[in-house]
């Protein structure tokens, strides 16, 4: 065989190869596209617990548990059955939330129940209106909290927390998560970990404590300013803000944990 | 009536239909063909000389524009596969796929910042043949910068660039830039923190020159950051501004080849001494049809086929990481590795090691306020490169082609390869850059980006609980309890028994803990990984390092958060 006729006999048996994969790919195309698309949607939600980690715990609880007087619960059955005909909205649950976290809320709807940062109650997010987030982030957020969809209608198949804190052997590192955790910064200011303005600043809270209530120490005051707010109420503040089953939501080894945390802050 | 069809139409009385028929068809393939008639491409096929005269292969190439910018033939030693490895011609045929290849995506692709990443994922996860797309285009560009760097050390190996070849080194040496920038500006448009931030480093040089620095920066990247006017610029640059400039230039390239100079002969068969008769058996002509044309189509089919089946066999997947994120810089910010040596080079600080060259001999200098490290190796030595590549072949003023003629010519050409691989060692994100034990060691376990062994475990094994360092056995399994049967992926149903990948990687974690412990790196160790189930299918895997900062005394914590969907991507 000459060259020229052996190229073109190769030349056409590559070819004919080139087309055979070219068909296997084709009929496992759908396959393939169904599939990335799923993953696509896992790595959005991935994504959007990251970003709710971040930016809405302080708010909404590290598990969008909610946190009682602060900003409702996110894994909740309200939000998935009643809530939309409630506010009276007509699309769908997803458009929803893209829509309240993309605006904010400048008054809460219930402002009885959660007063979340004041007004603002919950600021703008989009960074289109002046807040942090792009739209992609918004859009991962949400569909992070459509998948609660099926812990909200099944409220007992939701695990009890680990008990992350108590792995840490320093008290007041397990404060300080105690304190994001259960949402104490969306109402107190401590400068440069949070921002909260419906209740008194935290900043030199150590010193302060100890001159509040004449036979209490600082940790004692502390101690009743958490499990009975209404026992003393700060001048120029209101009374019943601060929600008063933290009683009942922290134990006692976790009260400790955030006192040893708040006695670190003490007046310059 | 059909006699006066027959003469509307001039079609021959009975008899001589047949004749008149083949003649029609004839006619058609000349036509499609430019000159070839169906007789002349049966002896084509057969390797039979031409059929008519004067050779009506030859016709081809005056009467078909395509054709006519080839030449008529090349001699037989320039030919040789040893002599040019047909490296031109396959840089030429991966700039038609990225072309063809580029033209599809384009269809899909939007060229602004809220859109661009998702138009990504959208070819990806909707269109039809849409990730082989992306790849092609992908390999294509690689492959394209691979073969005109090979095909430049090649005729600089050959001594092609001189004489008469001296412009269309020249030409050469620009097309070498134009597709290090034709990649370097594809690479931003899927906006995803890995373009993103090599787009920024990359033209953060230019903001390190004097007086006009700045200003260059804001035209390249249309903003003090890159943002939709640097996305634009670059989309447009990429699609429009630097393939045409490229096709302009490789048309002068190959009009030279094609028309002046041809494809050089090997220089034993120039130069060397040689009976005339085997110098004429080198230099005999070899047409371009049929042989060369043949020859041509079987690389298009194999260069298709290498192509499909690296794609088919997955040894290449495009890269795509999260979206980009101006607030975030991610840990290492990687080049594209065909810029690693120019990454490797702007490592290098010119003014220590000049103050230290000085130290030795006793003299003691302080420039490191004079030379900005970044100035020089960004902005003043490529640019010097590029001069130099293009001044070789005046630099070069040696007549001979011959290797042995040219000892200090092939040692440069290999030295500048040693040099030029050194220094992308160089640029390698890890060299020469300390990031602390903890970060380093969660990183490698789930990187900021791609996959890691965190993610490679099966979502079954992340069992809820806290795992601490402290109770960590070696070779314990660290969930006796569990057994499952792994999702069906391939093969028969099986159990297993455990957790031996979360256990692999918890030992991995723990190994190399205790190691920077020991080296004193990580005083008062403390650690663990804490998995909690999040959401219905998403799992919290937290792995939290605490320690004692050895200078300060203070109390330090590393951890991260990572969120594990069931559905998520496990392996590439
Ligand atoms: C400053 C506190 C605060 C932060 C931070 C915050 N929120 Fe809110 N959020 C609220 C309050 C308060 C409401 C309830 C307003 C109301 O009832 O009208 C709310 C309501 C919502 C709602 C509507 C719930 C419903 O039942 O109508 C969604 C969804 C939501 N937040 C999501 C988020 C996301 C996502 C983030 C993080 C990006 C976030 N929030 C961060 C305070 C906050
Ligand atoms: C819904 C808003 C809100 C939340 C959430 C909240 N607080 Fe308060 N907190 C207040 C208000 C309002 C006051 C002032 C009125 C009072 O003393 O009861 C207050 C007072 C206090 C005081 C007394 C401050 C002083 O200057 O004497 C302490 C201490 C305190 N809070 C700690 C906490 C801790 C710890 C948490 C989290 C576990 C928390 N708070 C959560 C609203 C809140
Ligand atoms: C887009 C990039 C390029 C394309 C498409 C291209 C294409 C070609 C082709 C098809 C040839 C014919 C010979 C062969 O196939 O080897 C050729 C020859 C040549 N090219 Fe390129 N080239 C490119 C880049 C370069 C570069 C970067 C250089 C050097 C700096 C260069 C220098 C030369 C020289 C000197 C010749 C003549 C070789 C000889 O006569 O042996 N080219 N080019």
């Amino acid at each position: 065989m000459k060259r020229v006729q052996l190229e073109i006999v190769l030349g056409t048996v590559f070819a004919l190869m080139s087309v055979g994969i070219l068909t296997v790919m084709a009929f496992d195309e759908k396959n393939r596209l169904a599939e990335f698309e799923q993953s696509q949607r896992a790595e959005l939600i991935e994504f959007g617990a990251a970003v709710y980690e971040i930016n809405c715990t302080s708010c909404h609880g590290s598990h969008a548990q909610g946190v009682d007087f602060v900003a409702p619960c996110l894994r909740c059955e309200e939000l998935f059955t009643t809530r939309l005909e409630d506010i009276g909205w007509d699309g769908g649950l997803e458009d929803y939330i893209i829509s309240v976290v993309t605006t904010g809320r400048q008054i809460s709807t219930r402002p009885a129940e959660f007063v979340g940062g004041g007004s603002p109650a919950m600021p703008t997010w989009s960074e289109k209106l002046g807040g942090p987030l792009r739209d992609d982030q918004i859009n991962a957020v949400a569909a992070f909290i459509m998948n609660f969809e099926e812990w909200a209608l099944n409220p007992d198949a939701i695990p009890t927390p680990i008990e992350e804190v108590a792995a840490v052997d320093d008290p007041v590192a397990r404060g300080f998560t105690l304190y994001n955790q259960f949402g104490c910064g969306a109402c107190h200011t401590i400068s440069r970990l949070s921002a909260g303005i419906v209740g008194p600043a935290l900043n030199g809270i150590a010193t302060r404590a100890a001159t509040r209530v004449d036979g209490l120490s600082a940790e004692d005051y502390l101690y009743e300013s958490i499990v009975l707010p209404s026992e003393y109420v700060v001048e120029d503040f209101l009374d019943n803000l601060m929600p008063p089953n933290f009683v009942d939501l922290l134990s006692e080894d976790q009260l400790q944990d955030l006192i040893a945390f708040l006695m670190t802050f003490e007046e310059e | 009536m059909i006699s006066t069809l027959r003469e509307r139409f001039n079609i021959p009385p009975r008899g001589e239909m047949r004749r008149w028929f083949f003649a029609m068809i004839d006619n058609r393939v000349r036509i499609i063909t430019a000159g070839l008639s169906i007789k002349e491409l049966r002896a084509i096929m057969r390797g039979d000389p031409p059929t008519e005269k004067p050779n009506p292969r030859y016709k081809v190439i005056t009467t078909s524009f395509i054709m006519h910018l080839r030449p008529r033939y090349y001699q037989a030693a320039s030919t040789r596969f040893t002599h040019t490895f047909r490296l031109g011609w396959f840089t030429m045929f991966f700039f038609i796929v990225e072309t063809i290849t580029g033209v599809i995506l384009m269809a899909y692709y939007i060229p602004f910042p809220d859109n661009a990443y998702e138009s990504i994922l959208i070819i990806e996860s909707n269109v039809f043949f849409g990730e082989l797309m992306r790849d092609l285009h992908r390999l294509g560009a690689e492959a394209m910068v691979i073969f005109s760097w090979l095909h430049m050390f090649r005729t600089y190996f050959t001594g092609s660039y001189k004489g008469q070849r001296t412009f269309t080194w020249l030409t050469g040496v620009i097309l070498l830039a134009f597709t290090a920038w034709l990649s370097f500006t594809g690479y931003l448009l899927t906006w995803d923190q890995l373009g993103y931030w090599a787009i920024t480093v990359g033209t953060s040089i230019t903001e390190s020159g004097p007086v006009f620095g700045p200003g260059l920066n804001i035209i390249m990247r249309g903003a003090p950051d890159i943002g939709a006017g640097g996305l634009l610029r670059f989309y447009l640059q990429h699609v429009i501004l630097f393939p045409l400039l490229a096709i302009l230039l490789i048309s002068v390239h190959y009009y030279k080849v094609a028309r002046e100079h041809s494809i050089s002969l090997p220089a034993p068969v120039e130069e060397g001494d040689m009976e005339k008769d085997e110098k004429k058996k080198h230099t005999r002509r070899i047409d371009l049809i049929p042989d060369l044309l043949t020859h041509e189509l079987f690389l298009t089919a194999l260069g298709i086929l290498a192509l499909l089946a690296i794609l088919y066999f997955g040894w290449f997947d495009s890269p795509l990481e999260t979206h980009a994120n101006p607030q975030k810089t991610p840990l290492d910010t990687k080049a594209p590795w065909y810029f690693w040596w120019l990454q490797g080079m702007l490592k290098i600080d010119p003014a220590q090691i000049i103050e230290t060259i000085m130290g030795t001999i006793g003299i003691q200098v302080e420039l490191s306020q004079l030379l900005n490290s970044k100035f020089i190796m960004g902005l003043i030595v490529p640019p010097t490169l590029v001069f130099i590549l293009l001044a070789i072949p005046y630099i070069d003023r040696n007549p001979s082609r011959l290797a042995k003629n040219r000892p200090f010519a092939i040692a440069w050409g290999i030295a500048w390869i040693f040099i030029m691989l050194a220094l992308s060692y160089m640029g390698l994100p890890q060299y020469g850059i300390e990031t602390p034990a903890a970060t380093r060691i969660i990183q490698d376990l789930a990187p900021e980006e791609g996959l890691g062994p965190l993610r490679e475990i099966p979502h079954e094994e992340l069992v809820p609980g806290i795992y601490l360092l402290a109770d960590y056995v070696a070779g314990e399994d660290l969930c006796p309890d569990l057994a499952y049967q792994p999702r069906a992926s391939e093969g028969d149903d099986y159990t297993v028994y455990g957790c031996p990948h979360l256990s692999e990687v918890f030992a991995e974690f723990a190994e190399r803990l205790l190691l920077a412990e020991e080296s004193g790196e990580l005083p008062f160790l403390h650690a663990y990984f804490l998995i909690e189930d999040f959401q219905p299918n998403v799992k919290r895997v937290v792995p939290t390092v605490n320690w004692t900062d050895p200078d300060t005394g203070q109390e330090q914590t590393y951890d991260v958060d990572f969120f594990l969907h069931e559905d998520g991507r496990r392996e590439e």
